[in-house]
């Protein structure tokens, strides 16, 4: 089989994206015709395969140890690497949390916020990932094409990978170009 | 003319156009984001640069005059980079999240720029550093975090409104968008025009009342005029879904070149009276819901059986009205209802003694553009800064520039703070004044024509002791008004309210006196009233109001007010039959009530304060049960068996106007 291998991931974001990939409705048949999708969050295997894939694409922006460890991962891995959607391409929505730092809106979520319990703490299990500052996926690892949006159209998911898989470079402009 | 190339298209640009205009002209688009076509360039984001044959760097476009021979490219590959480095910066500087910024998607001219450059993305975080957002003013939101100090609010808020209040503290990075010392917008000396909302390129300012109700390309955009007061703006009403989203200045309007006061803006969208939908009828001490055939039939039969009497009926109307509403109105109840006491609720105070002056001197005054090109404004008895605030505009935006003002004026007013010289001078001594200042320019040899005084030494000795004015400042004002070579007297209802048609006069003398009148020049101006006291006057409907044993009265208020001392005398009346939009002390008392339509549910014209004939456009329909202004007379006098002449052309063509009509 000689079609290019598509791989995403999803690190800190609403999983939007991918429901807006799966907007792309039949079209996705016309995608696996032309790719092999291979891993995803919303599939069975959900690491890129060590031998590499073509395409990587990762949503969500970086917000911990966690989302590093994913983002060198597939950057790795993936011979072209996308970033989905505002909050790879951006921050986005969880990056309004530097305003104010980790402590403070850690603070806020788990302590303060009217819906907790009286005498909730922060989670403090070793076991978790260290939070870090809410940044675009480019201030970590190099991104070959940003793909704005909250989300990015269907219809602009579809162009990246059908041009990506047919070797083209998806090019953003007019109705495919949008950052809200 | 110059001939140039722009990307390899020979076009010709009038000598002292910059190269942006020039290229706009030629249909070639460069963008940008500091430019407005209304405000002085200023290079500030450099958005706008060109490549120049024979200059080192590219130019900023904006500030750039055209020169002979020039040859200019606007889209190599270095000009597009350095569009799209300097956006970066632009994006990077502050905080962008355009997912939840009410002017994403079309509405904001950063994006747009950006999208039109094909950026995905900038490649520099920002620093995440916490603006302001300043949320103290009653109508706009300042969100330091979206602004990218392009200016164009300060510039407009000084240039074109005059009002100084916006500006830029501190410097490089640090500067930041504030009002006056740095104070909260809602306690600054904003005055609420919303020009600087108007002109923001993105989010940074924005607009209470209509942000995230649309975006622009969702709204219907009707163009009307603003009926707020006589001056007559050029409007676009937005609306969607039937509802005034929002309200914007016209920048095409030869009136009022795209600026608005707080009332044309706001008023409409911040208005709170309720609606009345269904007539009513008094019975039994209450009024109750009736048909609107009941009440119309009602109301012919009261007025029918009145019409012989000598005290039959009174009728009053409001100057909002349209010149047909007003036509008819007066048509039927001058013509052939014979009504006593048929007016304005304005009673004339702002219109009927120029109007009687115009008798003899028809079309005395000048127009609105007088007071752009005024080197020295004399302002008689009218708080410009508070009533018909757009033209005050005209000349306040000047006076940094070196435009004189001269205030006189009993009350105090902001237009003193901003006088070269105000005089305070005692109630009801305007007349002395006036032929006291005539007199001391007469005497200095300053006038620029002849004019015949008896006695000027006694004139001016009488003007001091009448107005309280000192001697030293009279002759000042003289010196002031004669060595103007373009001045312009403007006076507004503190001096026609006095109904002295020989204040006029002499005011008007004053004028030929100083060349603010000639041949050439007519520097002089009347503001009256509401916005069509002009037709009301020319109607004859310009006299006082006075209920003397009348069996009823009826008004036609439609969305105005009423004010206290009208309705005192209204409450007197037997039978009050009330046209009208909104609940109010009116209708508590009213015995017939009739819901119309309000400004934005009807057509039709209005004269404003220089002459001008303008149309306003029906831009939303009226709620169910509400009835057009004009219908409801025609329908009144249908059942009084009585024919209206709707033609108001006509009708306003029986006195002479005080200002030539086109």
């Amino acid at each position: 089989m000689n079609k290019p291998k598509i791989a995403t991931d999803w690190m800190c974001g609403c999983a939007g994206c991918h429901m807006s990939l799966l907007d792309m409705d039949e079209r996705i048949l016309k995608i696996v015709e032309l790719a092999d999708l291979r891993s995803s969050p919303i599939t069975d295997l959900k690491e890129p395969d060590k031998s590499g894939v073509d395409v990587g694409v990762l949503e969500g922006g970086i917000n911990n140890s966690a989302n590093e460890e994913v983002a060198h991962k597939m950057r790795q891995r993936a011979k072209i690497l996308v970033a989905l959607g505002d909050c790879a391409v951006f921050g986005g929505v969880p990056a309004m949390r530097n305003f104010c730092g980790v402590e403070v809106a850690l603070q806020r979520a788990y302590v303060e916020a009217e819906s907790n319990e009286p005498g909730s703490q922060i989670p403090n299990d070793p076991e978790l990932a260290a939070m870090t500052k809410a940044r675009a996926i480019q201030e970590v690892v190099q991104v070959d094409y940003n793909v704005p949006g909250c989300p990015p159209d269907a219809d602009v998911i579809f162009h990246v990978l059908s041009e990506l898989a047919q070797g083209r470079k998806p090019e953003l402009k007019d109705e495919l170009l949008h950052w809200h | 003319m110059v001939q140039l190339t722009i990307n390899g298209k020979q076009i010709e640009a009038p000598e002292g156009t910059t190269v942006l205009r020039a290229a706009e002209l030629a249909g070639i688009h460069i963008p940008t984001l500091c430019n407005h076509k209304e405000l002085t360039p200023y290079g500030g984001c450099r958005l706008c640069i060109v490549e120049v044959e024979g200059m080192r760097v590219p130019m900023a476009s904006c500030t750039l005059p055209v020169g002979k021979g020039m040859v200019i490219r606007t889209e190599t590959s270095e000009i597009r980079k350095s569009r799209e480095f300097i956006l970066s910066m632009l994006f990077s500087e502050r905080n962008h999240f355009c997912p939840f910024c009410q002017v994403s998607g079309g509405d904001c001219e950063l994006q747009n720029a950006a999208y039109h450059e094909e950026m995905t993305h900038w490649p520099i975080q920002p620093g995440w550093n916490n603006y302001k957002v300043d949320t103290t003013h009653p109508y706009f939101v300042l969100d330091n975090n979206r602004c990218i100090l392009c200016r164009r609010c300060t510039r407009a808020c000084g240039e074109l409104v005059g009002n100084f209040t916006l500006s830029v503290a501190e410097r490089g990075a640090a500067s930041m968008i504030v009002a006056d010392t740095d104070v909260p917008l809602g306690e600054s000396t904003c005055i609420k025009c919303g020009t600087c909302v108007q002109v923001c390129p993105t989010g940074a300012l924005i607009d209470r009342t209509s942000a995230y109700q649309a975006h622009d390309d969702q709204l219907d955009e009707i163009k009307s005029v603003c009926i707020g007061c006589s001056v007559g703006c050029s409007i676009k009403i937005m609306v969607r879904d039937n509802r005034i989203i929002r309200i914007e200045g016209d920048w095409e309007s030869q009136v009022n070149q795209g600026l608005l006061c707080e009332h044309g803006r706001y008023d409409p969208i911040t208005e709170s009276r309720r609606r009345i939908t269904t007539p009513q009828i008094r019975k039994n001490g209450k009024l109750e819901p009736v048909s609107w055939e009941e009440a119309l039939s009602t109301v012919a039969d009261k007025i029918q059986s009145l019409a012989a009497s000598k005290h039959g009926i009174a009728a009053i109307a409001s100057t909002r009205l349209t010149a047909e509403t007003l036509a008819v109105f007066k048509d039927l109840f001058v013509d052939k209802l014979h009504g006593t006491s048929v007016t304005s609720i304005e009673e004339g105070a702002p219109t009927a003694s120029v109007t009687r002056f115009a008798e003899n001197h028809e079309a005395f005054e000048g127009k609105l553009d007088i007071l752009r090109n005024a080197d020295t404004v004399l302002c008689i008895g009218a708080n410009i800064n508070r009533s018909h605030m757009v033209a005050g505009f005209m000349f306040k935006r000047n006076l940094s520039k070196g435009t004189r003002l001269i205030n006189i004026d009993p009350e105090s007013s902001e237009l003193d703070y901003l006088a070269n010289i105000a005089l305070k001078t005692k109630p009801g001594s305007d007349l002395a004044l006036i032929k006291g200042l005539q007199a001391i320019i007469v005497r200095e040899g300053l006038g620029r024509s002849p004019l015949k005084l008896t006695d000027a030494g006694k004139l001016i000795k009488e003007a001091v002791s009448a107005s309280g004015i000192s001697h030293e400042e009279l002759l000042q004002t003289a010196q002031l008004l004669a060595h103007s070579i373009s001045p312009v007297i403007l006076f507004g209802k503190g001096v026609t309210a006095q109904r002295d048609e020989k204040l006029i006069e002499e005011i008007y003398h004053l004028a030929v006196l100083i060349g603010a009148v000639d041949d050439e020049r007519h520097g002089l101006l009347s503001i009256k009233g509401e916005s069509n006291s002009l037709v009301a006057t020319l109607l004859g409907m310009d006299t006082a109001f006075t209920l003397d044993g009348q069996q009823a009265v009826y008004i036609a208020l439609g969305d105005d007010y009423v004010s206290k001392s009208l309705m005192e005398r209204l409450s007197k009346s037997p039978y009050l039959v009330a046209q009208t939009c909104y609940e109010s002390r009116l209708t508590e008392q009213a015995d017939v009530i009739l819901p119309v339509t309000i400004w934005a549910e009807q057509e039709g014209h209005y004269i404003n304060l220089d002459g001008r004939t303008q149309a306003a456009q029906k831009a939303i329909d009226p709620p169910e049960g509400v009835r057009d202004n004009v219908s409801v007379l025609n329908e009144i006098a249908t059942r009084a068996k009585m024919t209206i002449q709707p033609d108001w052309h006509k009708a306003i063509l029986a006195r002479k106007s005080s200002v030539a009509l086109n």
